[in-house]
């Protein structure tokens, strides 16, 4: 049985929110994976409307548009590993397109 | 001017410098997207030329020497025009660089080496001191044409959603390969091929469709690291491949002439990739599908030596030395050949002009200059034909009066754009992504098979036409609309699949990095044409044409892979 970790990501649609919410997904924890790899599974596998740049990242650290904060600390999603719950946010400061999309990053 | 690595922003240099109102459209963000700033990277140019610009490059060489090496490497299939503006305009697209302030250093030879985060700095900077218009996350799904020329594009807003049309005297394509439509390759999200699939439904040729570089040696594992080319990198100094029994069968396995070349020259992407793939054919493969890269064999001063050309084991922007030490300690990294390189592309002259006219096509976008392998610079590629394509486009659009939209083909683009919205139980693009993925990872690999490709192209077909037309999109916000993005990659993903497919399955040889194993022989006698594909009443239409030869006519001889090898390293007297 793989082990499932809780993944709490901070959600906000400008169109229909007044303010963020939280919302938590399992999701099975892989060695090694990247904060960038369970966005892709809760997005791929129980939540086709989640927010998160990533057609254009280069999964390389060169391009920094997948800048997201998980448990407070802002990094690259791509490089990011997760080993435990985590809470993902936007970055803070900037303007919310959608989820964690924000403008200027 | 569409796309925001190095040929979209040498275009709108060129454009805007010629007195032009010039717009860059980005799907992504200006030195943030692209596959520039994920190259290595060096430019090429002969050494003549290189001393013409006051670098250290031998005069004994010439033009005409490294225009022949570039055919011999390219199995002849290139076009010999494109090769011509390639090597004459190389030294003062390097030089320009220079001026404009890239930081590089004298590889020898024929190569300067530089970055891609540098190039694109360099290049970024200079579009902005000029009055260029530039439009991040708009994503160009479509061109606009007035049944003859193009008008313009259209594409989304990735954050409003909004659909936006960009009227415009002339469209330069400069938007990169398709290897996003494959599931292990090293090139970044947005090379997805939506381009060369709008440019087929305005009605231009696509041309050596079938050719697909790999770049082996590429991290498989661990996830942050996947997709990496840093043992690719490593593997050009020292190390061995071994498969699953720690055998390193390239150097047990092939003629030392051929091992030699594989470890010393930039033929290694092909030499490397064909020799991994046999070994997983075979069974002899690592759990994931890979090989091994291994340097346990390598003294740890040689080791050590190294970090001179990668200090402190930094490679781009990532610190590798965590891994080197793991390495060291005797561990071997599961690594595979990914997608890498597109030398196939929109059919373009050396105006880089397509078969549309106010359409140009600049960099890996394009097809045809490269033949059927590439192992001179893809940097120097975009800096000489993206300059090429602004200029042409920018005397275009001064002796030529706006086009005018055609309002049916606005409305069907936007139906067909926002049609999935409104419907109800269809597949999702998610899965269809992931089929089409499958399809291309298991048939249009490092070697091919007759019967594979066939399987491919009826698949393929029946995702085009039975699948994607019902995908649903549940998300009905629009902005930052994943399920929205992945619905229109996948039709064109599909698409320019299928145009490679069929263009794999009809070219009945071995060429370069087009390897089947059902003709696994390189026929010169009967092969040296390139494939179009172009869409011809509503269908898919294959042709073929002779070569375009200019000065060098090709030896008419037919050889084997490994023969093959031997053969051009012989020609080029390495």
């Amino acid at each position: 049985m793989e082990k499932m970790i809780r993944v709490t990501v901070e959600r906000f649609d400008p169109a229909i929110d007044t303010s963020t919410h939280f919302q938590t997904y399992e999701v099975p924890l892989v060695p090694r994976m990247t904060v960038m790899d369970a966005l892709d599974y809760i997005y791929e596998n129980l939540d086709p409307s989640l927010a998160y740049h990533s057609h254009t990242s280069c999964h390389r650290r060169i391009c920094a548009r997948c800048n997201v904060r998980a448990n407070g600390r802002a990094g690259l999603s791509c490089h990011t590993e997760v080993t435990e719950d985590t809470t993902i946010s936007p970055l803070p400061k900037h303007k919310i397109v959608r989820d964690l999309v924000v403008q200027g990053v | 001017m569409v796309g925001s690595g190095g040929a979209g922003l040498r275009a709108a240099i060129e454009s805007c410098d010629l007195g032009v109102s010039t717009m860059l459209i980005s799907n992504g963000m200006a030195e943030r997207s692209g596959a520039t700033i994920m190259a290595g990277a060096d430019i090429t140019l002969d050494g003549a030329g290189a001393a013409s610009i006051g670098l250290p490059g031998n005069e004994q060489d010439s033009e005409e020497k490294f225009s022949h090496d570039i055919l011999v490497q390219g199995y002849y299939l290139n076009n010999q025009k494109l090769v011509e503006a390639y090597v004459r305009d190389a030294p003062a697209r390097t030089k320009e660089m220079i001026d404009w302030g890239m930081k590089y250093s004298w590889d020898g030879e024929r190569a300067i080496g530089t970055s891609g985060p540098e190039l694109s700095r360099v290049l970024t900077a200079q579009v902005k001191r000029r009055q260029i218009t530039i439009k991040s996350d708009f994503y160009v799904t479509d061109i606009l044409t007035d049944g003859k020329s193009a008008v313009g594009v259209v594409g989304i807003d990735i954050n409003s959603g909004a659909i936006g049309v960009i009227r415009s005297k002339a469209v330069v394509i400069a938007t990169g390969g398709w290897q996003r439509a494959y599931s292990f390759t090293s090139a970044p999200g947005g090379l997805t091929g939506m381009m060369h699939a709008a440019a087929y439904r305005a009605g231009v040729d696509l041309v050596n469709m079938e050719m697909v570089t790999f770049c082996p040696n590429v991290i498989m594992w661990p996830p942050a690291l996947r997709g990496d080319i840093f043992p690719y990198i490593l593997s050009g100094m020292f190390g061995d491949l071994l498969d699953k029994h720690g055998r390193p069968f390239l150097r047990d396995e092939y003629d030392p002439l051929v091992y030699r070349i594989a470890i010393t020259t930039e033929w290694n992407k092909l030499i490397f990739s064909m020799a991994a793939t046999r070994v997983v054919l075979r069974g002899d493969g690592s759990p994931k599908g890979g090989t091994y890269y291994s340097i346990k064999n390598v003294p740890l001063n040689i080791i050590e030596e190294a970090q001179k050309t990668l200090p402190g084991w930094k490679w781009l922007r990532t610190d590798f030395s965590d891994f080197v030490e793991w390495l060291k300690a005797g561990n071997a990294v599961e690594v595979g050949p990914a997608v890498h390189y597109m030398e196939g592309g929109i059919a373009v002259n050396e105006y880089a002009e397509t078969t549309v006219r106010g359409l140009y096509a600049a960099g890996e976008c394009s097809g045809g200059l490269f033949g059927a392998n590439r192992v001179a610079s893809a940097i120097t590629q975009i800096l000489v034909q993206g300059a090429i394509a602004g200029k042409s486009a920018a005397a275009r659009s001064k002796k030529t009066t706006m086009g005018e939209v055609r309002a049916g083909q606005l409305r069907g683009i936007e139906s067909r754009l926002t049609r999935p919205f409104s419907q109800r139980n269809g597949p999702s693009a998610i899965e269809l992504k992931k089929k089409i993925r499958t399809i291309a990872d298991s048939n249009l690999w490092v070697i091919r098979s007759g019967a594979g490709l066939k399987r491919a192209v009826g698949e393929l077909e029946s995702v085009l036409s039975s699948d994607i037309p019902r995908i649903s999109i549940g998300t009905q916000t629009k902005a930052y609309n994943k399920e929205w993005i992945d619905t229109i990659e996948v039709e064109s993903m599909a698409q320019v699949l299928l145009a490679s497919a069929r263009s794999a399955l009809f070219r009945r040889e071995s060429r370069g990095v087009h390897n089947r194993s059902d003709f696994p022989e390189t026929d010169n006698h009967r092969w040296l044409r390139e494939i179009l594909v172009k869409q011809v009443n509503g269908k898919m239409s294959l042709s073929t044409r002779p070569i375009t030869v200019t000065k060098l006519k090709p030896p008419l001889v037919r050889f084997g892979f490994d023969d093959g090898i031997i053969r051009a390293v012989k020609e080029l007297g390495e």
